[in-house]
Formats: C-alpha cells, structure tokens, sequence
C-alpha cells in the first residue's frame, strides 16, 4: 500500500476528529479546522485524461483537406475549408493543410495561442479492432498483454513520488471504476461529488446520529484496515463539506454544456480549487462509434465534437487562476475507415487524433505524421495507419505534468521517444 | 476411428465410477473426517460460526444452531454434495424466465442492438437514413420496437438483467450455498466480461452450463468445459485464431485482420473497395504492389507478427498465466506463443451471423453437417474444432512435443492433451490451492496449508471437494488469527444483509446497483483476472463509505424490491436503543460480544448533551440515497424538535411504517419513531466494521 502517513498527519484534520468527539467545545474545533482544513495540501498538477468511447473519426474532427484521397474516399462526409464550396459552415483552417471541425470553434482560439496541441496519426502498436480489446489495451496500458491487472493511471498515481496522497488523489467522475484506475494505489469512482459522505435519505438527524456512530465504531476497530480507512473516510468528508459542493459557482460566468462530460468535468474542477490533493483525474465521453449517419456540420459527430470542445473549454476558463496546474489530454481506442461506408457512417480503423492543451503545451502544431491517403499508403489497404505510438504521448504528458518518468512501471515492454508535445 | 473409442470407453469407465463413488457419498452420512477446532481453541459454537461464514453467503437466522445440531462435518459433507432440493429457490427462479436458454435461442431471440438495426434496414422496417439522426428519435424508436415486436426479438439488455437478478436470488435463497460461492469464485478465475460485447451474449449459459455443475467437480474438466465454451473463446479471442495453411493446401475459411465482423454486418455487405483481406497471400500481393510502386514507406508502428499472421495468443497467455499455471508457473514466453499454436482451430460453432459466425456457416455448410466427423471436425455444443484452421507443425510446449502430423483427427486430440497436463501440472496444483485459500482462509494464508492442499490436488487427480476437504481439516484453517481475516466483497455484504435479516427480496437490482456503487460491478470486470480477492482492493475511502450507506438504506426501507421486518429481530421502544443494539448485534453478528457495540454506540445515541450540542453545530445537509431516483427530502422541518424528543426519550411506540417510506416522517409526529430507531441501529451494526468481516 501506498502510505497514508501524509494524509493522517495533516494535523488540523485530526484535531478536528478530537473536537467533534467532545473534549474540545465545537466552536473552536470549528475555528481550528477552517484555518487549517480549506487548504490543506496547495495546488498540485493535475493531470486530466478524456477517453472518448466509441473510436473517434479522426480525419473528421481534424480533417487534411488538401488530400484528394480522401475528398474521393468520403462522397458525401468529406467536408472543405474552403469558405464557398460548403454550405453554411467549413472547417476551420488550421495551417493550410488541416481543418478542425466547425463544431470545435471554441478550440480555434486557445490552438492559436498555442496552448492546445493536436497528434494525428496516434493509435496503438496492436492493430485490433474491437472496441474492448483496443480500450482495454489502451487503458492497461500493456497493448499485446491482457493480463495486466493495473491501468496505467493507477500506476502512475504510484509513481507520484511523495506520500502525502489523499483520497482524492486520483478520482475518477465515472460511476464504475475505468481500467485505467485499476490497481493497488488508491482511486476513487464517483459519479457524483454530493454523493460523497453519510446518507440517511430524507432523515438529517440519522444522518448525523449515524456518522458520528459510524465514527466511533471504525476510531474503536482493532482492525487496521478498516480503522484506518475509516478515519481517512471521515476527514475526507469533512475536506469535501468544507467547500460548499452544492452551489458551486464556476469562474468567470462559465457555462458548462448541460451533458455528461460537462457535468464531470465541472465536478473535477471544483476539486482542483478545493486543493483536496487532486492530481490524476479520469472521465469518459460517449458515442463515437459512427457506423450510421455520421453527418458532416451537422449530426452526431458534430454533436459530439461540439461537446467535447465546448465542455473542455468551460473547464478551461472556470479554471481560471488554477490554469498553470492543468493539462488535458483525450484519448480514444482508435480511429476510423478512411473510406465511409454504405450508410453514411465509418467503420472501424486504426489511427485518430487526440488534443493536449495546457500552458506548458507545445500547442498551436499537429503533431505526428499522416501520409497522402492513397490506398497503399493506408494499413491493410482501407485504415490511416498509426505513426505515433499512444504511449509516447501519455508518457510524455505524465512525465512534464507530473514528474511521472519511469516509464519502464507506466508502460513496461515500451522503449519509444517522446515526441515534443509538451515544451520543456 | 480407433481414437474415438479409446475416449468413449474411458470416458464411460470414468462416468460409472462417477455415478458409484457419488452413489457411496449419498449415502454414507457420517464423514470420515473431524474438523480439528478444539486444538485450536475454539468452542463447537464459534467454530459453526467460522464455518458458515466461510462457506456460506452469510448465516441466516437459526442457520448457527442448525448446523450445530446436524453436525459440523456432516454440514460440511451436504455443502459438498450440493444436492439439496432448493424448493424455495426455484420459485423464486421462475419468475426468470429466459435465463434457461440455450445459447443458439439467445442469438435468436437476444440479438445486440446494432444486429437488429441492420437487419431492420434490410427487410425496410427503417431507413437507413433514419439511424443516428437527430431528428424524432422518437419516431425511430417506435418503429424499431415494432420491427422487435414482429420477429420476437427482446432487448438484450432485459436478458442480462435477469441474469444478474437470479445470480444474486441463488446467492441468497440457495441451500446449496457452497456450491453458490464456489460457481462466483471459479467464474471470477476464469474471468469473462460483459464488457466485451462479442462475448457478452454468451455468459449467461457459461455461469450455468460450465461453471456451476463442474464447481465442486474435476479441474481439468472445468477447465476444458471453459476452454471451449463460446464466452471464453470471444473474450479471450482463441475463436480468430488460426495456422498458417499446410502447403499445397487451399485456403483456410477466413484469415483477416481482427476487424470485427460486427463492423461488416453493419455496413450491409458494403465494404470499402479497398478493403484487403490480411492473409499472408494478399499480404505478399500487396507488399509487392508497394515495392513495385515509388510510392513513400509508410512509417507504420504496428508490430508485425504479433497479430498479423492469423495466430492469437492472448487465450493460450492467460490460460497459463491465470487459469493454471500462475504467472511464476515456470512457463515461457516460447510455450506461450507454441501453446496458441496447439489450440488453433478451436472456435466456435456457427450459432448466428455475429463474428465470424456467417464465415463459419459458410464452412460448415461446404464440409457438410454429416460429414464434419469423418473430415475431423469436432462439434461438441457450441464448440467447433476445425481441422482447416490448425496449425500441423511440430509444438513443443513445456518439453513435451506436439510431432508434425497432416492427420486431421490428430489436431483436436493435441488440445485436450495440452489442457489436461497444464491441469495436472505441478504448479497449477499450487496455484488453484492458492487461489483457494485465499477466498476461504485469508488473503495471506500460510505456504504449510498451501503445500498440504497442492498435495491433494495431485493425489485426487484435482478433485476440487477433495482439496477443499484437506483444507479444511487441516490445523492451519481453524488456527484462531484467521477468523477476522477476511473482508467480504460488496457482493458479500449485500447477500450477506439480506440472509441476516431474512429479507424478502422481490426485486434484486437494486442490490447490483449498490454492489456496483460499493466497488463491484459483478459481470463487469474487465480485465481476465477477476476481481482482486484481498481486503485491500475492496476497502478504500469512497466504497467504505457506500458500504455504510448501504448499511442505512437497506435497514431505513429504502432500497426498492426488498422487504426486512426488522420488527422480527427486535421488540426495543424507542426510548431503549441499548435493547435495540443488543438485538440486532445478535441477529447481525452472532459470533460477536453485544456489549461491546452497547459500549461504544450508547453514549452517543442516548446521551442528551451530545443531542443538544449537535443540535446547535449540525447543519449538514440531508443527503439522498444517490441509487434511488427519488428526489431527496430537503430541509424537512422539525428537526430540532425531533432531536430533542429523542434526547428526553419521551417515546410512543407508534404503529409500523411501511418498510418503503422515508425514515422520518417528521412533520407529522415530534417522537421518535420506534421503527426509525431500530432501523438507524440495524442499519449502523450493518455499516460497522465488525459486520464487513466474512
């Protein structure tokens, strides 16, 4: 186990213990802890990963539209840059050769600051195409190895180097544990941050009746397990009641997109500015499997991207002072056909896209190589083949961000190069 | 031919020696075996207690004093037969109508969401333009249900929720109990997932056709039985697998790259043009296309050879790794990649059109339905072995040799070779001991018990009751240390309650929601290890804490489906929580000192000055129980009132709530509700720390 030593000895957290247990009167413990217990740890960096589900079309969201390949490869999805030729919206030029999506507008301003950076061409060495073997892969971290119990976030949550991790050093806003969060390190999967804590629906005073029973029971326990998490239990409520979770007002009159994504990534944020010891956080964005009508500035995939940039950029900007601490970074098992297929959608492929953005983020480039797409160009005659290996990005994010650099326990059986996405 | 009836006849010697020896258990009903608890300085009563928490979900009421009465051994001996009628459970399994059927019917009946979408566009119930569109979902909906409605088809999301329900109505209701823990423990060693769509489909008859009736069986013959099983086949991908063809030999049926085949069907026939087929083949055609082009190397960075050339190695790893050997098993990567060789071939038979379903049919259609045996072909169930697709060179994996051999009746003989000597193997001896002593013993039990049960696994040919027995009669299961030793899983918990407390349990969803909430989503791990089996892996801050509230819901009534009267357990007034924390300490925890949870909880819960402090400094907010849906009762008024009623323990007996209303009805009575105490303390001793322990 990762030590817990850290976490116990934040002094002001004990006391508070003491004081709710009679002793000392409430209303100095209360004074205590409010000095001590807001900010009980300082900013950290955090690194927050994005794993869109589904496999992301990454030629659609960030689209080489001067290649003749695939304007011919996609009839009716391949969308111009040019201002005349497309019909209400084109894609937003990005250097002359690539396009981002209409629907990502919001991300046009930060790559021009050159704080968000893209990779195209990423993927993985394992050329599967299942859904699961390739997301499993990816988020274990161990592409021809299934029986790697760990994901690589828990391992690099390992690899942090101090030991004063919290319980919510790693959190996940899922409500089931990602694979990536696999492992012997300490990480938590929560849906909702309000759910955190003793709950006696409808009933305040069970509530408090049965804390403060519970308290006692786990203090008393001789088992050491069970009393220590117990305790750490307790004082992790009491960090998270001390910030108000309930009427969280976001920076900067942000609006977060009414959405899943929006919703966890508003939830991580609050995290961050409560300074709870927050460094590795997870969330998931859902329906990138586009078989079916795919559609072009508008549709699912437009829907999609929509959320994905508009939910990020809320996160952004309600980040506001805590900017220096965050990177993002997406991810997704892998890309799509080159060629759409008879239903106006694409088929699974090898290589996508995914975005970093930070303010240490060699942003404003796309990074890695994607070739003119003619057929022999393509894996296997039909897939934008992989050219930047998924890991040499992770690694290289974890490594700038967090200090995380011993890649032989990140991602055993890899010996890559870092690929400069990240100044520094 | 010869093979065939070496096997039959052994086969039929080692099923009447089956039926003889289980015919002497019956009816030999006193055991020849003594547990040795006295030496360990256990009363029989703590040892019943030890041994019904071990092997049961938990004890039911009475449950202690029955197995006292019966006998300890004798007990022990019945939950190894596993024959009990289970009456009472099979009503209750009725109401789960599919969970009986076949795979082939599920195919038909269950197929995924994207198949019938396909099939929906091409007999014209909707247009392919309408999918995925924006525009009336609603419209979209309709007209798939009403195609669903007209071909019989069932969301197959119905079917795996009945699934989960009758898995968690078994656990509770079973007589056969052990036979319940051992179907969970074996499914999580040989792992499968829900997660994996290709596979998903198929779980339900591998927990009920593979797992269960060879739980209390031979190893070898689970583990084979699981080997061919479609579930362990899609997950773990030995169904792609594939030689490379014998030369001057046609082609074998499908060698491709790993694109699903679901990604075929969905695009109708469809295919990108430029589609190639990934066979070696193609491959060279291919590659000397390139070279004869100037076009540009395309710097590719997916590794050749690994996948590439049809064999899949990730069952052969895993089988090793986690179902036998154990990963310092004494294997190399060498006979990992020559095992995969040795099961090439073995796939499933076509049941649908899903993966390489349609392929498959096409095959057997060509060899012919009678004629697959004579051309060495082996369909078994759901199992197909094709002699086409294995590889016939030499093999050699942990030093015995596999001879090159163009004789197809010689391929399939050559797995179930490999399968039985990683079964009899000395370090899978150890490493299934291992595994077990740790889900009975404790996470860290002793290398003397291991050696002792690895020692049995051999002398019986890997008769898990015999390994079981020597377990469990050995020094080291009732040394006293091991008695806390273990901390259930969520899913343990959750049963465990529910048994304590006799409940009703009508709907069990509601308990895989908290499971999933207190960390184990059962079905749902993906990776092929299972979940962890250590107490480290289920106890962390956030699940400690759901394992608490789990504790206040289920007691308060509030967990849908489940009916408790706690009423049974405890006559205590509300102005008497010390009566109440007696009672349910007993109920919950009958191996454990009442006094010791008055002692602490008493204080706190009758003492008028902590009330009154409390009601000045607590204000935090009423928090709603977040796996129901109801909306959470805010800010009820009368709270103070309320928390002062109960410091003065002026109290009414009031009539019994209705188990599923909200715990305090606060505006219409100031008293604390006798039911609302008993339940808070029911529901605290559920979420304590001594009740998490097995």
């Amino acid at each position: 186990m990762v030590s817990r030593r850290g976490f116990l000895k934040s002094g002001g957290l004990a006391l508070m213990g003491i004081g709710l247990m009679g002793g000392i009167p409430g209303f100095l413990a209360e004074a205590v802890a409010r000095e001590q217990i807001i900010k009980p740890y300082g900013k950290r960096k955090v690194m927050v990963c994005i794993f869109q589900r589904g496999a992301m079309d990454g030629l659609m969201a960030v689209t080489p539209f001067t290649d003749t390949y695939l304007q011919q490869a996609r009839p009716t999805l391949f969308m111009s840059a040019a201002k005349s030729s497309t019909p209400g919206n084109p894609l937003i030029d990005l250097d002359g050769h690539y396009g981002l999506h209409p629907s990502m507008k919001a991300f046009e301003p930060i790559f021009r600051e050159k704080r968000l950076a893209i990779v195209h061409g990423i993927g993985s060495p394992n050329n599967t195409r299942s859904h699961f073997d390739a997301q499993d892969y990816m988020e274990s971290g161990t592409p021809f190895d299934k029986g790697t119990n760990s994901g690589w976030l828990n391992r690099a949550v390992g690899l942090l180097g101090h030991d004063t991790l919290t319980p919510f050093s790693a959190v996940s806003l899922t409500s089931a544990m990602p694979r990536s969060f696999y492992g012997d390190n300490p990480a938590l999967a929560i849906s909702n941050l309000q759910d955190f804590g003793i709950q006696m629906r409808g009933n305040a005073v069970g509530t408090d009746l049965a804390s403060r029973s519970f308290e006692e029971l786990y203090g008393q326990s001789s088992a050491g397990l069970l009393q220590n998490t117990g305790r750490e239990s307790f004082e992790a409520i009491k960090m998270l009641q001390k910030n108000d979770v309930r009427n969280y007002k976001p920076a900067n009159n942000v609006v977060y997109p009414n959405s899943a994504l929006g919703n966890a990534l508003k939830q991580i944020a609050q995290l961050i500015k409560m300074d709870v010891g927050l460094e590795v956080a997870f969330t998931e964005s859902n329906g990138w499997d586009t078989h079916f009508n795919q559609g072009t500035e508008n549709g699912i995939f437009a829907r999609n991207v929509a959320d994905l940039s508009n939910s990020i950029m809320a996160f952004w900007n309600d980040l506001d002072a805590y900017q220096d601490e965050v990177t993002v970074m997406t991810m997704t098992e892998f890309g799509r056909t080159v060629h759409q297929n008879g239903t106006g959608g694409t088929d699974h492929g090898r290589a996508s896209c995914n975005f970093i953005l930070g303010n240490t983020v060699n942003g404003g480039l796309i990074h890695g190589q994607v070739q003119p797409m003619s057929t022999d160009n393509l894996e296997d005659g039909r897939d934008l083949p992989v050219t930047t290996d998924f890991r040499s990005v992770f690694s290289e994010v974890a490594d700038k961000q967090l200090k995380v650099n011993n890649d032989r326990i990140l991602f055993p059986d890899w010996k890559g190069e870092k690929i400069g996405v990240i100044n520094g | 031919m010869k093979n065939k009836f070496k096997v039959g006849f052994t086969l039929l010697i080692a099923g009447s020696f089956f039926i003889l020896s289980s015919f002497f258990q019956r009816s030999a009903p006193v055991t020849s075996y003594k547990f040795p608890y006295k030496r360990a300085g256990l009363t029989e009563r703590q040892a019943a207690e030890y041994l019904v928490g071990r092997f049961t979900y938990g004890a039911t009421p009475g449950e202690v004093d029955s197995v006292m009465k019966m006998g300890l051994e004798n007990w022990f001996s019945q939950q190894l037969n596993a024959n009990l009628t289970d009456d009472s459970l099979n009503k209750r399994l009725a109401a789960y109508n599919d969970i009986n059927l076949t795979n082939t019917e599920v195919c038909h009946i269950y197929p995924p969401g994207f198949v019938i979408r396909t099939l929906a566009i091409k007999d014209s119930a909707i247009s392919k333009d309408s999918v995925d569109k924006a525009v009336d979902k609603k419209a979209f909906n309709a007209q798939i249900q009403a195609y669903m409605d007209k071909k019989g088809f069932k969301n197959d999301q119905d079917l795996y929720k009945q699934f989960i329900d009758q898995h968690i109505i078994r656990a509770i209701y079973s007589q056969n109990q052990l036979r319940e823990v051992l179907t969970d423990f074996w499914f999580n060693h040989f792992n499968v997932s829900f997660f994996k769509g290709e596979c998903a489909q198929f779980i339900p008859a591998y927990e009920r056709d593979v797992i269960r009736p060879n739980a209390l069986g031979k190893f070898d013959q689970l583990l084979v039985a699981s080997t061919k099983s479609p579930a362990m086949l899609y997950y773990l991908d030995n169904f792609t697998s594939v030689g490379p063809p014998p030369p001057n030999t046609p082609k074998p049926a499908s060698v491709q790259p790993k694109t699903d085949d679901a990604n075929m069907l969905m695009t109708g026939g469809n295919k990108p043009q430029s589609t190639v087929k990934n066979n070696p083949a193609d491959m060279s055609m291919m590659m000397s296309a390139a070279s004869t082009q100037p076009a540009k190397p395309v710097k590719t960075i997916t590794q050749p050879g690994k996948n590439l050339n049809g064999l899949n190695e990730n069952y052969a790893r895993e089988v090793m790794e986690l179902h036998t050997l154990g990963v310092d098993g004494g294997y190399t990567q060498t006979d990992v990649t020559q095992a995969a060789r040795v099961l090439t071939g073995w796939t499933v038979y076509p049941i649908s059109d899903y993966a390489y379903g349609a392929a498959m049919k096409g095959l057997v259609a060509k060899v012919g339905e009678d004629n697959l045996a004579a051309k060495g072909y082996v369909h078994e169930g759901d199992f197909l072995f094709t002699p086409n697709r294995h590889d016939q060179g030499e093999k050699v994996v942990l030093g015995h040799t596999f001879l090159a051999s163009k004789d197809p009746n010689v391929g399939y003989q050559e797995g179930i070779t490999l399968l039985e000597m990683l079964a009899n193997h000395p370090s899978t001896a150890k490493f299934i001991s291992r595994q077990l002593a740790v889900r009975f013993v404790s996470d860290t039990p002793p290398q003397s018990l291991i050696d002792k049960m690895a020692k049995s696994f051999i002398d019986h040919d890997g008769d898990i009751r015999q390994v079981l027995i020597t377990m469990v009669t050995s020094k080291e299961f009732w040394n006293k240390k091991n008695i806390d030793a273990k901390v259930k899983s969520p899913f343990e918990l959750a049963v465990s309650s529910a048994r304590a407390l006799n409940a009703d349990v009508k709907d069990p969803y509601p308990l895989f929601n908290w499971m999933a909430k207190m960390g184990q989503k059962i079905y749902y791990y993906q990776a092929p290890t299972g979940f962890p089996d250590r107490a480290a892996y289920w106890i962390n801050t956030g699940a400690l804490l759901d394992r608490m509230d789990f504790g206040l819901a289920l007691a308060s009534g509030q967990i849908g489906g489940i009916n408790i009267k706690l009423s049974t357990f405890s006559k205590a007034l509300a102005n008497d929580p010390q009566a109440a924390v007696k009672d349910y300490s007993n109920a919950l925890l009958p191996g454990d000192d009442p006094n010791e949870m008055t002692k602490e909880l008493i204080p706190l819960l009758n003492d008028p000055a902590v009330l009154a402090k409390l009601a000045n400094t607590g204000k935090q907010p009423i928090k709603h129980d977040p796996v129901a849906t109801e909306k959470p009762v805010i800010g009820a008024p009368g709270d103070m009132a309320l928390m002062s009623a109960f410091a003065e323990s002026q109290s009414k007996v009031l009539t019994q709530a209705p188990v599923a209303q909200p715990l305090v009805n606060i505006s219409t009575n100031n008293k604390m509700n006798a039911n609302n105490m008993r339940s808070l303390i029911a529901g605290i001793i559920i979420g304590s720390p001594d009740f998490q322990k097995r």
